[in-house]
């Protein structure tokens, strides 16, 4: 699982890493009973404070998406399933990112969602969880 | 185009505690010009904290004081409990430090030698983790010190204030003559180290984006005083930038939100405002007065730096 941070994101980046772990479990790429990586190597795999990961992990362990196993590490739980929540609160994420882009150049809706119809018509395998080719 | 008409006012306290370092009143005169005028700062144990400030702000002349490399006229500062002024030795043995200077040692010894020399001083030194900085910052021992770049000189200062796994890191520009490859490992080192050992660090730049992700305190100071000091994530929340289209007859003035430090007109009836506030209030008044808010930004720290530094009134 690849884990980006971006400092100049409006999210603190301790949910910048709970989103990405969301994320993970929603793509697939995450599973459960699958370790996440060590505090250690996120942290400096990303040039981020630790106490950062901590407080992440802590998080993600008190909504019971992971757990830790003593000595062992963070695993993702054996019982989490993808929240369906999940995928309609992303998708609003980067409506919400297109429509900011839209409005900065002057766009309506209208004229966003006529373009989203084009794409998805070049690309009709797209639409699905699994198709993701976009 | 700056519009504070009333200046914010920003948090100086950071709670309870405990402090690993802490100051009070300090007061640091060189011939006419007052180095420290009555400086409180608290960094939280096991905090990275930057400390950021104009030129001549009194950010080299605190972590000097904090060392007791220079004495200090008034007020009080404590290093893990110690008096720094009474304790300077005590302290010392506790500080891992990155000069202001890229001076790393005797310039006839060669680097292993100075290391050795180094290792007598800390009980603590940890031999094994030397060798092991030494590679990863490409430390050529046998180099006499004279003959090192400033960056060479700058990895050597590091390796020497990490080796003995302190528990106060005082870095003045760390990143100071470092390359892009040099200081990115740097950065890498530094999250490790602060995984392995528990620290706490107190480091002055002007380049907060390059170690923007390490920190978790900012402290800001002008005229050897604190201007404010907060966790970067209550900076982040609080200072943002707001982008509004305007409606026809728009007075700006009479319509600047609470807490504004900054207008910026942009292209036709586009403006944008740097506001500290909180965000709900903010968007509330400037859509009351019938902006069209268009995007809402967190402001880097070096930006808020930037923004709180220059607003700030005198």
């Amino acid at each position: 699982m690849q884990v980006h941070v971006d400092a100049s994101d409006s999210r603190p980046i301790y949910v910048q890493i709970m989103d990405e772990v969301r994320r993970g479990l929603l793509m697939g790429t995450l599973r459960p009973e699958d370790p996440l990586p060590s505090v250690r190597e996120l942290a400096s795999g990303l040039r981020i404070n630790p106490r950062t990961v901590l407080q992440a992990y802590a998080a993600l362990e008190r909504e019971g998406v992971v757990y830790v196993r003593r000595g062992q590490g963070t695993f993702v739980s054996p019982d989490v399933e993808p929240d369906e929540q999940e995928r309609p609160r992303m998708a609003l994420e980067v409506a919400r990112r297109a429509l900011t882009e839209a409005q900065r150049s002057g766009l309506a809706l209208d004229d966003l969602l006529e373009a989203f119809r084009e794409l998805s018509e070049e690309s009709p395998e797209s639409d699905g969880p699994e198709g993701g080719k976009v | 185009m700056s519009v504070a008409r009333v200046t914010p006012i920003l948090p100086v306290e950071l709670g309870a505690g405990p402090f690993a370092i802490s100051t009070k009143g300090l007061n640091k005169r060189y011939g006419s010009i007052q180095a420290l005028a009555g400086l409180d700062l608290d960094v939280p144990e096991g905090g990275v904290y930057v400390l950021v400030g104009p030129n001549g702000a009194g950010k080299t002349t605190l972590l000097k004081v904090l060392m007791n490399l220079i004495r200090f006229d008034g007020g009080r500062a404590r290093l893990l409990g110690l008096d720094t002024r009474k304790q300077g030795a005590l302290v010392r043995a506790q500080v891992g430090s990155v000069p202001e200077d890229h001076s790393a040692g005797y310039e006839w010894m060669r680097i292993g030698r100075l290391l050795e020399h180094c290792s007598a001083y800390y009980p603590t030194w940890d031999q094994e983790y030397a060798n092991r900085l030494a590679a990863k910052l490409e430390i050529d021992l046998t180099r006499r010190c004279a003959q090192l770049s400033k960056g060479q000189a700058r990895r050597v200062q590091l390796l020497l204030a990490l080796a003995h796994r302190p528990p106060v890191l005082l870095m003045d520009e760390p990143t100071d003559g470092l390359d892009h490859v040099a200081r990115d490992g740097m950065l890498e080192l530094l999250a490790e180290h602060l995984t392995d050992t528990p620290t706490t660090a107190l480091i002055s730049t002007h380049r907060v984006y390059e170690i923007e992700k390490l920190v978790d305190h900012v402290g800001m100071i002008r005229g050897g005083r604190l201007l404010a000091q907060m966790p970067t994530d209550v900076l982040r929340s609080r200072l943002r930038r707001y982008s509004a289209a305007l409606p026809e007859g728009w007075q700006p003035n009479e319509k600047d939100p609470g807490g504004t430090l900054t207008r910026r007109a942009g292209l036709g009836r586009a403006m944008e405002w740097t506001v500290w506030g909180e965000e709900e209030k903010v968007v509330a008044e400037l859509s009351g007065a019938g902006a069209h808010l268009q995007e809402i930004t967190p402001l880097s720290v070096d930006d808020a730096a930037t923004a709180l530094l220059s607003t700030w009134e005198t």
